[in-house]
């Protein structure tokens, strides 16, 4: 401020008050460093310590459904005699509860057949949800396909994909004979090779290393060993 | 210790905005400053307000609100500053339009499975003026899309995301994505059948990243489906968490606009003074005072004032010319980043 316009003559200029010099420079006289980077440690430990303790269980508690499994659900979708090892019948039942209408879902059962070397005494129950981007598709009789509405994806008789741009062939849900009804429970994915694996998301691809670029998700049932 | 001091001194001459302001009479002849302090503290009338019309000194010696005032809407932009430049105000604008008619939305919304689709077609069909409250957020939310790549494109295409800018340009991205999961959380709200399928496929797109994507959409969703618990996560989202980040960065956003100023357009060329010194001779990164800049609503001084040229001796000693902020906070930094013209073009 020596120059400021503020002062009238420059000869009024109050002489400068010359502090000590500390060492280290910037420290107060006297004022070692340690003990200045205790307290800044401590200062900062403490305050991690005062913010993990709200943090932690608050990311838990939104991270936590990551983890968790629903509850197990079997349903009956009908008699053992409503389904033929040739064709399919549409089923629709609850697959998320609490949600009304929305939470159904729609799947194709018919009863296990020798032609695709499945036990005559199973049953099975193939999703409607699209391996590409989840639209509903449609078992198609006079084909024996199923077609996808959205992106012109077609799978075969047994869910395998054979055109467009599905990633993996059709989902499936285990299935169980309880009191000459059959019932079907969790959703489980497929390989190309139909070989059953955890449930994963439409778009993503199933078996070889894809296992590991898609892993499967704590949150999923473990498939039916086959 | 060297400091810019010149400068202080030009700051300080400049007249003060409110009046009001006792450093105002500072500069005149007359009694000095402290003489005046004095006699106001012996009258038992320093920091009070004298008379109804001293609340804003009053309140300005207490907060510097004038000072911010002239930082934000006082600060000197360059010359050429056009339309485009209102892209992030308007996109501000918007934001704070969503906020407010948000929270009123909020008043008669019902976050849960059963009853959200009826709360709206309720606010939509029977509130008063509750169709227009709830289109100007539907709306409003389509148009600050719109409004934010048009700003992030007026950014890019003006070059104004190079030094000293690239941390506004970090955190715009975090406010684009910030804005785009505002979009989806809101989007599955009023839980009719498009809600939700466009939630559904929305989620289906996260997971098929690869290994993080299947978790990511499960902590979105809140399990393996869409479900009751996923309305309740967004509705969170939505409302508070962030809402809440998409202000700070804002207040961050534009704490560094008004700290580092805006960019020339690139079509205009920095004037050079005739007798300043080529370009090749000052330091990179060293703004040059001959900057394309003029006080808002005032054309540039053809002929630069001698104490604008202070750049007989540019590179002698750097940190006196100063980084980009030199210390000086309410100076407007000249512009490294414009095109400097050759000295051959030198002076309009
Ligand atoms: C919520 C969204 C945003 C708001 C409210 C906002 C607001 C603003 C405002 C008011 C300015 C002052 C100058 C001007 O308006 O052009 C500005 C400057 C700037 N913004 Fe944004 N902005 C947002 C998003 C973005 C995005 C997405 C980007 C780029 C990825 C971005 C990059 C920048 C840059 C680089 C500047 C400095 C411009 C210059 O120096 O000329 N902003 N922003
Ligand atoms: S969703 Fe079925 S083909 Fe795209």
């Amino acid at each position: 401020m020596s120059d400021s316009k503020n002062n009238n003559s420059p000869a009024e200029e109050p002489p400068r008050v010359t502090l000590p010099e500390a060492e280290p420079r910037g420290y107060f006289e006297g004022e070692s460093m340690t003990r200045r980077k205790v307290f800044t440690a401590a200062s900062l430990a403490l305050g991690g310590v005062a913010s993990m303790a709200v943090v932690l269980p608050v990311v838990g508690f939104a991270v936590a459904p990551l983890f968790e499994r629903g509850r197990e659900r079997w349903v009956a979708v009908g008699r053992l005699d409503d389904f033929k090892p040739d064709t399919y019948k549409q089923v629709v039942f609850t697959e998320t509860p609490g949600i009304g209408e929305v939470g159904k879902t729609t799947a194709y059962v018919r009863q296990g057949s020798a032609e695709f070397d499945e036990d005559p005494g199973e049953y099975l129950a193939i999703s409607t949800r699209c391996a590409h981007l989840g639209c509903p598709v449609r078992f198609v009789q006079a084909a024996k396909n199923f077609i996808c509405p959205c992106h012109g994806g077609v799978y075969d008789f047994e869910g395998k994909r054979i055109g467009g741009p599905p990633v993996r062939p059709l989902d499936r849900f285990q299935t169980r004979i309880r009191n000459n009804h059959v019932e079907v429970g969790p959703r489980y994915s497929v390989t190309n090779q139909l070989k059953a694996v955890r449930a994963r998301d439409p778009g993503e691809f199933t078996g070889g290393i894809w296992e590991y670029l898609y892993p499967p998700r704590p949150s999923t049932y473990p498939p039916p060993s086959n | 210790m060297k400091l810019s001091l010149p400068k202080r001194k030009s700051k300080q001459a400049e007249p003060a905005v409110a009046d009001g302001d006792a450093e105002a009479a500072a500069a005149e002849p007359g009694p000095s400053r402290s003489e005046k302090r004095a006699r106001k503290i012996a009258a038992g009338k320093h920091h009070s307000a004298e008379g109804g019309k001293d609340v804003a000194g009053w309140v300005d010696s207490r907060t510097n609100s004038t000072g911010i005032y002239t930082a934000l809407l006082a600060r000197h932009v360059p010359k050429g500053t056009n339309w485009f430049y209102t892209l992030g105000s308007a996109t501000m604008f918007i934001f704070a339009m969503q906020a407010i008619t948000g929270v009123f939305l909020a008043m008669y919304y019902t976050p849960s499975t059963t009853q959200a689709y009826a709360s709206i077609t309720h606010l939509t069909n029977d509130v008063f003026m509750g169709e227009f409250v709830r289109g100007m957020h539907k709306w409003g939310s389509s148009l600050m899309i719109i409004l934010i790549f048009l700003h992030m494109g007026r950014t890019f295409f003006f070059g104004a995301y190079k030094y000293p800018r690239e941390l506004n340009w970090v955190i715009g991205v975090v406010l684009l994505v910030l804005t785009t999961v505002m979009g989806l959380t809101g989007y599955l709200l009023p839980f009719d059948q498009r809600s939700l399928w466009a939630t559904v496929v929305a989620n289906n797109i996260t997971a098929s990243g690869p290994v993080v994507g299947p978790y990511l959409a499960d902590f979105l969703r809140a399990g393996p489906e869409v479900g009751a618990t996923t309305l309740s996560r967004f509705y969170a989202l939505h409302m508070m968490l962030i809402p809440g980040l998409i202000a700070a960065l804002i207040g961050a956003h534009l704490f560094l606009v008004v700290k580092l100023g805006t960019t020339a357009p690139p079509w205009v060329k920095a004037t050079r003074p005739k007798g300043a010194l080529g370009e090749e001779t000052v330091p990179a990164g060293v703004p040059s005072p001959d900057d394309a800049e003029v006080p808002v609503g005032q054309a540039a001084a053809s002929e630069p004032t001698p104490e604008e040229t202070p750049v007989s001796e540019p590179a002698a000693d750097p940190a006196d010319a100063g980084g980009p902020d030199a210390g000086n906070a309410g100076e407007e930094p000249a512009d490294p980043g414009a095109e400097p013209a050759d000295d051959g073009e030198a002076s309009a």
